[in-house]
């Protein structure tokens, strides 16, 4: 792993700094707006449909290990579970990895019992099929077959079998909703599926649909420092696309500006 | 552990993998004895209190300046020990992962479930791939070697470059899909992947050809327009993605590592 060099670390404590501080000020009760995001809106719908349908759902989280993109998708899948528990809705998850398997497993029998049903877990409905990348797709694709699945989530880090599960949940008529850190990925999705999360708006998941305060505040966090980021890189414009000049007086200091923008580079 | 002290080296194999999963179960049992001797209210503050020093560790390894010429800082050993340690942890989870594969075929096969025989086909390729592998490591031997290399390279290694070649045909129906929606996006989507699927190949260097190779008409050769929309707006467009991708992950970090967490997982407290 390569280590931090002054500027990478001086930018993340800063970054850190003003994620904690929206954190800390919207646990003391202050209030945040955030923007609709239609995918996440669209899930209850994607539940309600199957539940019509009385036909399952699969909800599918990557094919990372226990990573963060992993866990976001978890965390998205104990609201899923929440709803298809008020429903009765069954709901199929299959992993490619033995620990996110056990912790999903984990997830949804506690999401079960918190919601009055823990007789509609099933264990065989969590299923680990394979660590091989494009054996997990065809299991995925046989599931989404057999099971005629109504709705088909993808959340979490995908790679080269991101096409090949949303065409056949396009294939068998499930509605679709995705997300992915992984910016290759994201065409075909856009592509393939009803609903794709785009970028940020995949970690902002848990705060839209639980509404925590931390999660909120977190969130308006994260606009700061993209706020700060997009300042970063237009004084790195402004210095790279005007003539060297030379100040004098109280505007001295912008005399130093190119040497700051190098320090972050 | 104990395993180094107790077992001499050049012993057998299975003496030292018998060791080594004694050293679990005596370790993991104390340590699972131990957490069960916490009382509940203190559990939870076990917890966050061990997240924070585990990622303590890693934050603290990445910041402080290494030395140049190994690239290792002082945490770097204690690091790479955690990371061993993890795959420990995964290997004693893929053994889950194995009895639920096990138990899920097991209950079609015993209770004759439509499709069966598909977990049948399951329990003679698992046992066949695992008796290939363990003979091909403990027996080595040509007949060996070509049994197991006749399974991993003629079947395993060919269905998965088979399901990869799949993706071919999905994008085709996708693209269709995608350029038969009559919409503004749609039509500009259109536009920009013909100039640079066309830019890509021979004939789109060709059909331009005529375009001097120098001055502004250059910019309008299919190959050129092709790489400007490829390395300027389609860059633009991932690098702004990815910047609100690796902000959104720093924030879901620090909420795991302070904790600040609390029921995106799990609604009961321990």
């Amino acid at each position: 792993m390569d280590h931090a060099t002054w500027p990478t670390g001086t930018l993340v404590v800063l970054l850190s700094i003003l994620i904690l501080y929206k954190i800390f000020s919207a646990r003391l009760g202050k209030s945040l707006f955030i923007r609709r995001i239609p995918g996440l809106n669209a899930i209850d719908e994607a539940v309600g449909r199957a539940t019509e349908m009385g036909r399952p759902m699969v909800f599918v989280p990557g094919i990372g290990g226990l990573s963060l993109p992993t866990l976001q998708a978890l965390s998205i899948l104990k609201y899923i579970t929440g709803i298809a528990a008020k429903y009765r809705t069954r709901i199929i998850v299959p992993t490619i990895d033995s620990v996110v398997y056990t912790v999903a497993e984990e997830i949804m029998k506690d999401a079960y019992a918190a919601h009055g049903t823990p007789e509609q877990f099933n264990p065989d409905d969590i299923r680990y099929l394979s660590d091989d990348q494009f054996a997990f797709a065809s299991g995925v694709v046989g599931i989404l077959n057999r099971e005629k699945a109504a709705s088909n989530f993808m959340f979490g880090y995908f790679a080269a079998e991101a096409l090949i599960l949303a065409e056949t949940g396009h294939q068998v008529g499930a509605i679709q909703i995705a997300g992915t850190p992984s910016v290759l990925q994201i065409p075909f999705f856009i592509t393939a599926a009803d609903y794709t999360i785009i970028g940020d708006e995949f970690y902002a998941a848990s705060a839209y649909l639980s509404r925590e305060p931390t999660l909120l505040g977190s969130l308006v966090g994260q606009d700061y420092a993209k706020a700060l980021l997009i300042l970063i890189i237009l004084a790195g414009i402004i210095t790279v696309s005007l003539p060297p000049m030379h100040f004098h007086g109280w505007l001295s200091f912008l005399n130093h500006l190119p040497d700051w923008v190098k320090w972050f580079q | 552990m104990f395993t180094r002290f107790l077992i001499k080296p050049g012993a057998p194999q299975w003496l030292w993998v018998l060791g080594v999963l004694g050293d679990f179960l005596i370790f993991g049992g104390i340590l699972f004895g131990l957490l069960q001797l916490v009382p509940v209210r203190f559990r939870r503050p076990l917890i966050v209190a061990l997240t924070f020093i585990a990622g303590l560790i890693y934050s603290v390894e990445f910041f402080y300046p290494a030395d140049p010429k190994t690239q290792m800082n002082f945490l770097t050993p204690l690091r790479i020990k955690l990371g061993e340690a993890t795959k420990v942890v995964y290997a004693f989870a893929l053994g889950l992962g194995t009895f639920n594969l096990i138990r899920f075929h097991g209950g079609n096969v015993i209770r004759n479930r439509a499709g069966w025989f598909y977990s049948l086909v399951f329990f003679i390729s698992f046992f066949a791939m695992a008796g290939a592998g363990f003979w091909s490591y403990y027996c080595p031997s040509r007949a060996a070697e070509n049994t197991y290399n006749m399974l991993f390279e003629g079947i395993v290694a060919s269905l998965g470059a088979t399901m990869f070649s799949t993706i071919g045909f999905y994008i085709v129906s996708a693209a269709y899909r995608a350029f038969r929606i009559r919409s503004a996006e749609a039509t500009l989507m259109l536009l920009a992947a013909f100039i640079v699927m066309v830019g890509q190949v021979p004939v789109g260097a060709y059909i331009t050809s005529g375009l001097p190779e120098v001055g502004p008409l250059r910019n309008l050769r299919l190959e050129n327009l092709s790489y400007w929309i490829l390395s300027q707006p389609n860059m633009a467009a991932q690098r702004g993605i990815w910047f609100g991708i690796e902000v959104g992950a720093l924030a879901m970090a620090l909420r795991q590592w302070l904790s600040l967490e609390r029921g995106s997982f799990f609604e009961r407290e321990l």
